[in-house]
């Protein structure tokens, strides 16, 4: 179902300011923290429509509020700048799919790059890998750009009830229930990924069982001392 | 045990000590071996209280951001938001009653270290401080979040300087603020140290006898400590 234009708030009314300064935010972040290079999208739900607002065919470091973009589930244009990203569909599949999911990132993080060709799995071994399942991420195996309604539906299948997957040479995408969540965990996952990187350099390394993981499920506390820490490390850019 | 004995922890007394917690925090910061998460604290000397950081990240603490509490976790001054793992520090103080200072981080090295098999025996004399055999490991995962595993941790410990934490990182105690500090910088440094030797085959560790003759000199220099301030003043220049 598309959105009707006329439903939604504009991109720079006041109701979305708040979600899109964090939406900035989030994208100086994860450049700051050496998650993205020039490429890689953050998007996040407007909320109550079926529309998304991301970057503008910009990099996550460079993006500004005149570089911002409204889209609906289809890929029509809502507002803002005109230059959608390429691969639109990773979040508008994934965010079509699954209701509750706010925000999505989509990078070229080295260390979920280097697991997605990997016959060997990301799996966590530290607790930072609480959202992640015993066996680690699912990869996507279709290589190359996400840029149709097909392939994202399928990068949404694969994703499935899950928090991440892996895109086979390409990179990753993260779904989260705010847009601080998707920070956390994208920045958490490219940590496990160099950690068993390193890791595996010693011999298989002790990973969190099944049983574990399901303890630290149920604890989905969000807290906001990681974003506040991420936050204070932009100060140095600006 | 009368709380009455305790300073208060907005004395002029405990002004000194409050600074070196948040000096503490922000070098560990800036050697990059804390992130978001993990905490320092401080002995109140002479009692069985302590001060640490209050739910926020040892990079953005602040004199304001501190709290007070004794040995059984109860709230004697300052922000009340203990850190969720105050039993590590509690439960190490009352047991141990010659440390003055336990650092609690998610380190990258001793993160890894602690899900390996072969430990991280003596690989520079860094590592007088510790067991011949290396660190002991705490073999539960999760967060320490009561008392129970506060102790189960301690017990871990025993009577060595620091304990990984499988699949979480470590706990370093000191006779000070600066020797729980050092030791901890000098404990990532010789995880690194470790890794990289071990991709050119078996490196020769040091023996028992010579760590022996190390560990005979506990002298404890103020220069790193100097030296490590000197490089949080750039990040506090206006």
């Amino acid at each position: 179902m598309a959105a009707s234009g006329k439903d939604v708030p504009k991109i720079d009314s006041s109701e979305l300011k708040e979600l899109t300064d964090k939406l900035m935010t989030a994208c100086h972040i994860l450049d700051h923290e050496n998650v993205t290079d020039g490429y890689g999208h953050i998007s996040v739900r407007v909320p109550g429509a079926d529309a998304f607002v991301t970057i503008a065919n910009v990099s996550p470091g460079c993006v500004t509020r005149d570089r911002l973009i409204m889209q609906d589930f289809d890929g029509n244009y809502l507002d803002g700048a005109k230059m959608p990203p390429n691969e639109w569909p990773i979040h508008a599949c994934i965010l079509k799919a699954r209701p509750e999911i706010v925000s999505v990132a989509h990078t070229h993080s080295k260390w979920s790059t280097i697991f997605s060709v990997l016959p060997i799995k990301l799996k966590p071994m530290h607790h930072y890998g609480k959202f992640l399942s015993a066996d680690g991420p699912p990869v996507y195996e279709g290589v190359g750009l996400v840029r149709t309604m097909e392939r994202g539906n399928e990068l949404a299948a694969a994703l499935g009830k899950g928090p991440v997957v892996l895109m086979r040479a390409h990179g990753d995408a993260v779904a989260g229930e705010s847009i601080e969540q998707v920070v956390e965990r994208t920045t958490r996952l490219a940590m496990l990924g160099e950690w068993n990187h390193l890791a595996l350099l010693h011999g298989e390394p002790k990973y969190l069982t099944a049983a574990e993981l399901e303890v630290y499920n149920a604890d989905q506390r969000f807290p906001m001392r990681g974003w506040e820490y991420y936050v204070s490390r932009l100060k140095d850019r600006q | 045990m009368a709380s009455l004995n305790f300073p208060a922890f907005d004395s002029n007394e405990l002004k000194e000590l409050k600074q070196k917690v948040v000096d503490s925090c922000h070098i560990l910061d800036r050697e990059g071996i804390t992130d978001g998460y993990g905490h320092v604290s401080a002995r109140i000397p002479d009692t069985e209280s302590f001060l640490t950081t209050a739910g926020v990240s040892p990079g953005c603490v602040t004199l304001d951001r501190l709290v007070m509490l004794d040995l059984d976790g109860n709230f004697l001054g300052g922000v009340k938001a203990p850190p969720y793992e105050w039993p590590i520090h509690a439960c190490i103080m009352r047991a141990r009653p010659e440390v003055m200072s336990v650092c609690h981080t998610h380190s990258k090295w001793s993160s890894l270290f602690s899900v390996l098999k072969g430990g991280l025996p003596p690989i520079h004399m860094y590592a007088k401080f510790l067991p011949a055999a290396g660190p002991p490991v705490y073999p539960a995962s999760g967060l320490i979040g009561t008392v129970e595993r506060g102790k189960a941790l301690t017990a871990a410990l025993k009577d060595s300087a620091a304990v990984l934490m499988r699949g979480h990182g470590d706990a370093v105690v000191g006779a000070s603020l600066e020797q729980a500090i050092l030791r901890t910088i000098q404990l990532a440094f010789l995880g690194e140290l470790a890794h990289m030797a071990v991709a050119h085959g078996e490196p020769l560790y040091m023996s028992e006898e010579e760590l022996a003759t190390f560990s005979a000199d506990q002298a404890y220099p103020a220069r790193p400590w100097e030296y490590y301030m000197s490089r949080i003043r750039e990040r506090r220049a206006p």
